[in-house]
């Protein structure tokens, strides 16, 4: 190649500002690396965002949104977060995991012990969020980084029985540790989140406008969720994204083109570990009283499930997608819930209770997306983005 | 937006102005507004005329420390490249002669080129075109210097003559610094009469011939055609956006280019290579475009095949879209091109479901002005274009005139005609012959060490003979009849343009090629070359089973396709100018085998030798080769292996 080494390095010299207007309205004509790879690359998706974002800041003053419904959002959100991890994982790097439940119990009990208070069987530091939620998060993936030598050893099946016995094997020390975790069936009030003595789960009036008690809790996780979504897709698209993707795609192959193949799988469940940690800690807020079987044995069992059902129904390998799919599992049961009295057969006394329901449309929707769209939710709005981005052709 | 500053003259600056001094002007009057881009490492790089101009004046240092002087000529073999410009400015801005070369053209039409201009210096592009020189530099006694500008795979070459680019630069800067003012004084004692390129006609009869272009040629074709709007109309502005990727060695890439670029300050971006234009024009959408009719036909095939394989909602949609198109497309061509209130309202209806997005897609959404030319385009594929808002203009001009010539104008243009002469020229139909005749201040020097061919293309008046027969349309307008030398005259006597038969056929999207054949025999033929994309696709949706692009042509069904091509092509003509039998050209034509010129012209001649038998089969009754007539069609004999390799 020519290197032109006497050439006008792009965005150095001041370009005269009728030069601009030929790149107005040319969406594709990119000039700069930095707007090559920019996340919100066309004004139709800063457009969408911005509305997005904005309506989330909105949410603890609409009409309809109930104090319980905020709750729900704030979990929705955490859970959100531990699912890009997981998604971090097993979407991008390929290691099926079933043992998310057990880093998320890390996180829960290391942010209890740190920031709850301590009564006569637990310990409690009462600490500022800004340690606990951290430590929550390094502790998770500290423990991750130990584990995932192991773990990095086998693939498949094997790696999803392995991860399935971390569950078995946190049952144990959570039920074991009673001084942090208060025990079998007693359990322990979660952290209460205070950032420098500003307490985040008490009403507040600031600058004259009422915040309900949930409100600064929420808003504190939207926030945290941004930043860390965004984290995770720029680790998703940076060099050890795809260091990810090549592993996931054929790790043999990917060793063969110099991928490091222990380092890369190590890396992927220490922060997917982080993640996990993070969500547990949130979670331990937003439950208030946590128990060994929220995380352990088959209580755990299931939150893994969870956790794999939201990146499943979402979509694997993308950050939105487990937003999408946080959502779904979320808010599903509830508009069960307010529409189960006009479905027949459904209801106290019918054929199926308002449970049984639930559970029976999760399994069919995750049977469903399996079969028909293996891309998630979000594969769906990317057929309708595709179908409308090609119009008037198909392809 | 902003007010762009008109170049002035600056105080001290003598001599007349030329492509070069337009340069130069704006590289001090702006020297930080974009002049083009390049798409280099995934992104558009930008370019701005301060460097645009240094460059130029680099090479011309350079091109003096090598000992080109004054008159001699440098040649430029490559692709569209911002290298392409600064050649070819340099050479003109120290008096010398740019030639420029065809990337297709073979290593024996490189030694040819090489040998009839005598070039001093050659600027070649990759190892692709080096290795053409090195073939043939021992050949070329003239040449000096070798100057490459992609080192990948010639860093290692160990020849005496060869330079690269980086180098050759750095000895422009060397020379720069011990005589700063040498270039500005060449440039200041330029004249008009200096010849400022060849530009080798393509040659579809015998050897191509160099066309000489003085500054005065060029300084007339730039007011006429650009700032005159006689290329594209409203005249260009900094404000437009092209996309170069036709030949620069030909003279309406030139002109859209390099003479568009200094005259109005558009801001050129060149295109990745000829594969990529599709992609490349969808990132620029460019306000103005040109190109050749082959370009038009392929983006209205592309877009058919691409709206065959959509799904059912897009398809009825765009059918109906397509309705409008047609309403618009007819209610335009009746209105002289322009719109009316009737097309507009229709416009406004599809832009939203159709138009709009269909532009985008090809990359013509920003287009105000499209030029079409070089060869004759199908009334069809205009219409079509209308409609969907993108207004094509046909324009008829040849390297010999500086292309000025005749023009559609906006608001004035009428089907089937290359347009009215460009305002101010001398232009007349020859009494006898009907051939177009022009004089005026562009009109070409002569050609280069050809002074019989010279004096042959001129009348003993003066006027320039173009070879094309034509007839006015309605007073105003000219219509090409055809070439003079193509014009078929049957054993019956009845002169024949076999051109206009060939465009009809032509517009059917399954054929590519169709050469009419009957001098001197007693009927009508053609040999008929299919349009591999669309017929493959045709196929592919019949299920229909082919191999080679022979197997495909020579299918019994296909047969049947350009039969049925042909009948309604006949249709239009009187019974004498029917076709009455076709074979099938059993490969694609090509410009490295001889059978096209490097703008895709055929070769007549060339191609009744190599396809002489199939000529005789249609002429002696026999049915050796695929083929048929209007009542039926036969596969040939099939093809043995030894036939394979024989065409291959």
């Amino acid at each position: 190649m020519t290197e032109q080494s006497d050439r006008t390095p792009t965005g150095k010299t001041p370009i005269a500002t009728s030069s601009r207007a030929t790149l107005r309205g040319r969406p594709m004509l990119y000039t700069e690396y930095a707007r090559d790879q920019a996340l919100l690359n066309t004004p139709s998706k800063r457009l969408w965002t911005a509305l997005l974002v904005i309506t989330m800041f909105a949410m603890p003053f609409l009409p309809f949104i109930t104090r319980s419904g905020l709750s729900d959002m704030t979990r929705l959100m955490a859970l959100a977060i531990g699912a890009i991890g997981l998604n971090l994982v097993t979407g991008y790097a390929g290691q099926v995991s079933l043992g998310h439940a057990f880093f998320v119990g890390i996180g829960a009990f290391t942010g209890a012990a740190l920031g709850g208070s301590p009564t006569t069987n637990v310990v409690g530091y009462e600490l500022d969020l800004l340690i606990w939620l951290p430590a929550a998060g390094l502790v998770a993936g500290l423990v991750g980084l130990i584990l995932a030598p192991l773990a990095a050893r086998v693939r498949g099946l094997y790696l999803a029985i392995l991860t399935l016995g971390l569950v078995f094997i946190g049952e144990h020390i959570f039920k074991e540790m009673v001084f942090i975790s208060g025990g079998q069936g007693v359990g322990r009030r979660g952290p209460s989140p205070s950032i420098l003595g500003f307490e985040l789960y008490v009403p507040h009036e600031i600058l004259g406008i009422q915040f309900v008690r949930e409100a600064p809790f929420f808003y504190f996780v939207l926030i945290l969720l941004i930043v860390m979504g965004v984290l995770a897709r720029n680790l998703a698209r940076s060099k050890m994204g795809r260091a990810f993707a090549a592993v996931r795609d054929r790790d043999i192959a990917a060793e063969v083109m110099g991928v490091p193949l222990l380092q890369t799988k190590v890396v992927a469940f220490g922060i997917s570990s982080f993640y996990g940690g993070v969500c547990g800690a949130l979670l331990a807020v937003a439950f208030g009283q946590l128990t060994p079987e929220n995380f352990g044995g088959l209580g755990g069992l299931l939150l893994s499930v969870q956790f794999l059902a939201i990146i499943l129904i979402g979509g694997v390998a993308t950050i939105s997608g487990p937003i999408i799919g946080a959502s779904f599992v979320v808010l599903m049961p509830r508009l069960v819930q307010a529409y189960a009295g006009s479905i027949p057969f459904v209801g106290s006394g019918s054929l199926l209770s308002v449970q049984q329901l639930e559970g029976i449309l999760f399994g069919v929707l995750i049977v469903l997306f399996l079969v028909l769209e293996p891309r998630g939710l979000f594969g769906l709005w990317l057929r309708v983005r595709n179908y409308w981005k090609a119009w008037p052709f198909s392809y | 937006m902003g007010t762009v500053m008109e170049p002035a003259a600056t105080a001290g600056d003598t001599g007349i102005q030329t492509v070069v001094t337009k340069v130069r002007d704006r590289a001090r009057a702006m020297p930080d507004t974009v002049a083009m881009r390049e798409k280099r490492y995934g992104i558009w790089q930008d370019i701005t005329w301060g460097h645009y101009y240094e460059q130029v004046e680099l090479v011309g240092h350079a091109l003096l420390a090598l000992g080109v002087e004054e008159g001699d000529r440098v040649a430029v073999h490559s692709e569209n490249r911002p290298e392409w410009l600064y050649g070819d400015l340099g050479t003109n801005a120290i008096r010398a002669i740019t030639m420029g070369l065809y990337p297709t053209n073979p290593a024996a039409e490189v030694r040819y080129l090489l040998q009839d201009s005598g070039s001093k210096v050659l600027i070649a592009e990759d190892q692709e075109q080096v290795d053409k020189a090195i073939e043939v530099e021992a050949d070329c006694p003239d040449l000096k210097t070798i100057v490459y500008l992609e080192p990948r795979g010639v860093r290692d070459y160990d020849h005496p003559k060869l330079m690269s680019w980086d180098d050759f630069i750095a000895l422009g800067v060397e020379h720069r610094d011990r005589d700063r003012d040498a270039v500005e004084r060449l440039i200041a004692s330029a004249e008009s009469s200096d010849i400022a390129t060849l530009i080798y006609t393509s040659g579809t009869t015998g050897p191509p011939k160099g066309a000489m272009l003085t500054h005065g040629n060029v300084s007339f074709a730039m007011h006429t055609l650009i700032e005159g709007g006689g290329f594209y109309d409203p005249a260009p502005g900094p404000k437009d956006v092209i996309l170069s990727y036709l030949p620069l060695c030909h003279v309406a890439e030139r002109a859209a280019t390099t003479w568009t670029n200094a005259e109005a300050g558009v801001t050129v971006h060149f295109a990745e290579s000829i594969e990529t234009v599709q992609v490349n024009l969808r990132e620029v959408q460019p306000t103005l475009f040109f190109a050749v009719p082959r370009i038009w036909e392929k983006m209205q095939a592309g877009i058919f095949i691409k709206m065959n394989a959509a799904s059912p909602l897009k398809k009825l949609v765009y059918k109906a879209g397509m309705g409008l198109a047609n309403k618009i497309g007819d209610e335009m061509v009746a209105n002289d091109g322009a719109h009316t209130p009737l097309t507009r309202v229709l416009y406004a209806i599809g832009y939203p479901f159709v138009f709009r997005a269909l532009r985008d897609r090809v990359g013509l959404r920003k287009v105000r002005a499209a030029g079409s030319g070089a060869a004759p385009i199908a009334p069809e594929v205009l219409k079509f274009f209308f409609g969907i808002g993108v207004p094509i203009h046909e324009i008829y001009g040849m390297t010999e005139n500086a292309a000025v010539a005749t023009v559609n104008r906006r608001g004035r243009v009428k089907l089937g005609t290359v347009g009215e002469p460009q305002p101010g020229i001398g232009f007349r139909l020859d009494e006898e012959t009907g051939e177009i005749l022009t004089k005026h201040p562009g009109v070409f020097a002569g050609y280069w060490n050809k002074p019989d061919k010279t004096q042959e293309t001129f009348t003993d008046d003066g006027w320039l003979r173009t070879g094309d027969v034509g007839e006015w349309v309605d007073g105003t307008h000219i219509k090409i009849v055809d070439r003079i030398k193509d014009i078929i005259i049957t054993a019956g006597g009845k002169n024949i343009s076999p051109s206009e038969i060939e465009n009809s056929l032509k517009t059917s999207p399954f054929i590519k090629e169709a050469v009419v054949i009957g001098d001197k025999k007693p009927y009508l033929t053609a040999l008929i070359g299919i349009e591999l994309d669309t017929v493959g696709d045709w196929a592919q949706r019949r299920k229909l089973p082919y191999t080679t692009y022979r197997d495909l042509s020579e299918k019994p069904e296909v047969l049947e396709l350009i039969q049925k091509s042909i009948i309604k092509t006949n249709d239009k003509f009187a019974r004498v100018e029917n076709i009455r039998k076709f074979r099938m050209m059993p490969k694609e034509l090509d410009h490295e085998d001889g059978e096209m010129t490097a703008t895709q012209k055929v070769k007549r001649s060339a191609l009744h030798e190599i396809f002489g038998p199939l000529v005789e089969d249609m002429y002696g009754n026999t049915t050796e080769h695929a083929g048929g007539d209007l009542s039926e069609v036969h596969s040939g004999t099939r093809p043995t292996a030894d036939d394979e390799a024989e065409v291959a």
